[in-house]
């Protein structure tokens, strides 16, 4: 028999994105709140001191049951599906996006133009740094404007990040500390950072994860969540362009169909399968797949690539006093006019690479106990080394997509996603002066400490990604509005990663969960306040 | 299918360098006796580390600077993280990599043959045990074993050999962080957060609360905790 479960508003996933959607509606609103998650329940709190000792000893993943063993797709995408999602193993950087990354064509005249700007995101950008707990110190303004202090004052620099932005002071390169979900002051009934520093997994509490304020809103009995159960397919009511239901399989009972029914949908499902639902949706209606008249669903897949290396410092450093806590410079991402397009942003972090303990020394001879000891001196006493990389933007491509993929279908016999991520040519025809440029910032740095770099190399992993249904204000060009709203179907949202147009030079977190608080608004107006 | 292949690693038998270090096996068909072991009842233990051996060759291979009590806090460490080592455990997801990846199948079999072999080698060119050899006369037997591994010490629980496995748990301890920069760093123990911005202690000597003066004295520092 199938089990119905009404709600005013269907949340799918339960991640990040879908904590502040919920968080927000539930305060804001009377609307009832269903939340469906295809993943269950991992590691709790509590149980996060155990699997942390387990990862630092054997490398264990800390979150145990933490994905589907067949809901696997071909691409970049992330493993987890779990209560809390891809944030309960994330790092908890969250700088916001430049200005600059959402007017693009009218800057620079390449890329495309956001339907939104970075002033009409600003307050979400804030509310969401107060609903995550965010630590952090403003840079200079003119390259991280912001229109409220943080809610926490930074992390502490470590004695090693100190000397490091002495050195980068010389340089005239302005850094500032990264911020951090992390607490540091007891924050929402949240600890403060005690410098376990294994932020993978917080053994504290002090780092955000969704699973929090998740449980919060259960306790409040705000909203119900619907755990180990997977969304097949959305359908519409008959002859109309409105959902009616999400059809869901309970994964510990598959032959018992499970019913979603709500006045409104939101699809939180991040940045892969959240396309993917839509185009497994596909009907006599929508023969592509829901929210894809203009066939945009899947394309413009997005993320930023990187140039990385470690430099080569003349100073007395201690690797290990603070490993998760790194240096930020937005600079060259709010670079002003330019000859040639390049933007993207700079971190540093204390490393020990070139500087551990080794088995043979440089010429492969064979050491023991005190030899290692003593060729592991020598290379921390002359000198240290850093950690430096640049996240810089790639423009998407149309046909830079996630598609359905017969050839991999899960236990239920659903084509898994397929993403074939593609820059656009721009992208391509810049990459060697972006290259170029951005090594001989690096270079320029070195320099400056009287070092040199150790190692440079590039990466074309599409990191933070999002896209698959970019907002746009024409529906011949974009799957949803500004607001989550998909062209299609008046009640039917997507949010977060999904919608974004390009993917800056920045860690993307941050942005999609503003983006989530904007869609949220819009969603909040459909029902009374409380 | 991820599954598939955790149980047919579960399955196998870590015949990892189960030749020992001398490149002969450790008492005739004893490195298949032991993997048959495990292989043919899997719910037996992994084949127990022999102590005496296992110290006889973390005095060779591990810094003297560390004083005997201080390599038996080590070797202690050792062998509480050998007991708790899960061989085709599941392993921390890497960055946007849609698969599940899991950890090699089980190194202590191979471990214990490698350390009774080296007995064995040690009685037959030497005529005594390992522990009554001279610490150079150690290394030249464990150096065979030892091969080509390097040039990083790699992760204890992929070392091919004993002798590797001892140093690579030990190195990557605080304690040896610790040792190395004569300070206390303290990685990845919650230290709170009011110490980050100061250039970490000097680490005290147990002797005389002076540093370290290289082999002189067994240090102050608390052996890292196996989980
Ligand atoms: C190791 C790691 C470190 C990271 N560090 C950082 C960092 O420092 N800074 C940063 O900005 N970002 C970081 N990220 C990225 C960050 O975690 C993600 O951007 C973010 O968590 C995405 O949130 P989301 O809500 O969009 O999607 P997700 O977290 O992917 O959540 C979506 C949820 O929806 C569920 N779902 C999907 N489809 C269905 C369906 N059909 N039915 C039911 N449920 C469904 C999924 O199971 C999943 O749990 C990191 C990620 C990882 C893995
Ligand atoms: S450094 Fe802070 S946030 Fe990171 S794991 Fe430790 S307590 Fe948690």
């Amino acid at each position: 028999m199938t089990r119905v479960i009404e709600s005013d508003v269907c949340i799918i996933g339960a991640g990040i994105t879908s904590a502040m959607v919920a968080e927000r509606l539930a305060e804001r609103t009377g609307a009832s709140i269903t939340i469906v998650e295809a993943g269950g329940r991992t590691a709790s709190l509590a149980e996060r001191t155990h699997t942390r000792a387990r990862m630092l000893a054997y490398g264990e993943n800390p979150y145990p049951n933490d994905h589907i063993p067949d809901q696997t797709g071909t691409g970049e995408m992330y493993r987890q599906m779990v209560v809390g999602g891809s944030a309960m193993h994330w790092g908890g950087a969250i700088p916001r996006y430049s200005p600059e990354d959402f007017r693009l064509q009218s800057l620079y005249g390449l890329g495309f133009d956001w339907p939104i700007t970075f002033d009409d995101l600003e307050p979400y950008y804030q509310e969401a740094e107060e609903r995550i707990g965010a630590a952090g110190e403003q840079g200079p303004p003119d390259c991280d404007p912001r229109s409220r202090p943080y809610p926490m004052p930074p992390l502490p620099l470590s004695y090693n990040l100190a000397r490091m932005r002495e050195w980068t002071d010389r340089a005239e390169v302005p850094f500032w500390t990264q911020p951090w979900a992390r607490n540091t002051e007891p924050y929402r009934g949240r600890n403060v950072c005690q410098r376990c520093d294994t932020c993978a997994v917080c053994p504290t509490g002090a780092k955000y994860t969704p699973d929090f304020a998740l449980d919060q809103l259960l306790t409040a009995g705000r909203i119900d969540l619907i755990p180990r159960t997977l969304v097949r397919r959305l359908a519409l009511e008959p002859g109309t362009d409105r959902i009616a239901v999400a059809e869901a399989v309970n994964r510990d009972a598959p032959d018992e169909p499970v019913e979603f029914r709500a006045g409104t949908f939101v699809i939180a499902g991040g940045h892969a399968w959240s396309s993917h639902l839509l185009l497994l949706s596909a009907n006599s209606r929508f023969p592509d797949g829901l929210a894809n008249r203009t066939g945009n669903v899947g394309r413009y897949m997005t993320g930023h690539w990187f140039v990385s290396g470690y430099i080569d410092l003349p100073m007395r450093l201690y690797p290990g006093i603070f490993v998760n806590n790194s240096l930020l410079s937005h600079r060259f991402a709010s670079p002003g006019p330019l000859d040639r397009y390049v933007r993207h942003d700079i971190r540093l972090w204390e490393s020990d690479v070139g500087r551990a303990p080794r088995l043979r020394n440089g010429d492969g001879s064979l050491l023991w106990g005190d030899e290692i000891m003593a060729d592991w001196r020598e290379r921390t006493e002359s000198g240290a080394t850093a950690r430096i990389r640049a996240y810089y933007d790639v423009l998407p491509d149309r046909d830079s997509r996630l598609t359905l993929d017969g050839t991999n279908t899960n236990v239920l016999g659903d084509p898994m996603p397929r993403i074939d991520y593609r820059p656009d040519p721009t992208t391509l025809d810049l990459e060697d002066h972006t290259h170029t440029t951005i090594l001989g910032r690096f270079e320029h740095l070195a320099r400056t400490a009287g070092g040199s770099i150790m190692s440079t190399r590039s990466s074309r992993l599409y990191e933070h990604p999002g896209g698959g249904c970019r907002m746009g204000d024409d529906p011949a060009t974009s799957v949803v509005d500004r607001w989550g709203r998909t062209h299609d179907h008046e009640n039917l949202f997507v949010v977060g990663a999904p919608t974004i147009v390009s993917s800056g030079c920045a860690n993307g977190t941050l942005t999609f969960c503003a983006l989530s608080l904007m869609s949220a608004e819009e969603i909040g107006k459909g029902f009374d306040r409380t | 299918m991820p599954e598939t292949r955790r149980s047919f690693l579960k399955q196998s038998v870590a015949t990892v360098a189960a030749v020992s270090a001398t490149g002969c096996a450790p008492d005739g068909e004893s490195s298949r006796r032991t993997g048959d072991l495990s292989a043919d009842d899997p719910g037996a233990g992994p084949a127990p580390l022999p102590a005496p051996t296992l110290r006889a060759v973390a005095e060779a291979v591990l810094p003297e600077e560390l004083g005997a009590e201080g390599r038996e806090r080590a070797v202690t460490a050792f062998e509480r993280w050998s007991d708790g080592l899960e061989p085709v455990a599941e392993l921390s997801h890497p960055y946007l990599v849609p698969e599940t990846r899991y950890s090699g199948p089980d190194p202590r079999p191979g471990w214990a043959a490698q350390l009774q072999g080296l007995e064995k080698e040690c009685r037959a060119r030497h005529g005594t045990n390992l522990a009554d050899l001279d610490v150079a006369g150690r290394r030249q037997l464990l150096a065979r074993g030892v091969g080509q591994a390097g040039p990083g010490l790699g992760s204890a629980a992929n070392a091919n050999h004993i002798a590797v496995a001892l140093m690579a748990h030990f190195f990557a301890s605080p304690v040896a962080t610790d040792m190395c920069y004569r300070r206390t760093i303290a990685k990845q123990q919650c230290r709170g957060l009011e110490g980050a911005p100061a250039e970490p202690e000097v680490l005290a000597a147990r002797t005389n609360g002076a540093p370290s003066e290289g082999r002189r004295g067994a240090l102050t520092i608390a052996t890292g905790a196996a989980p």
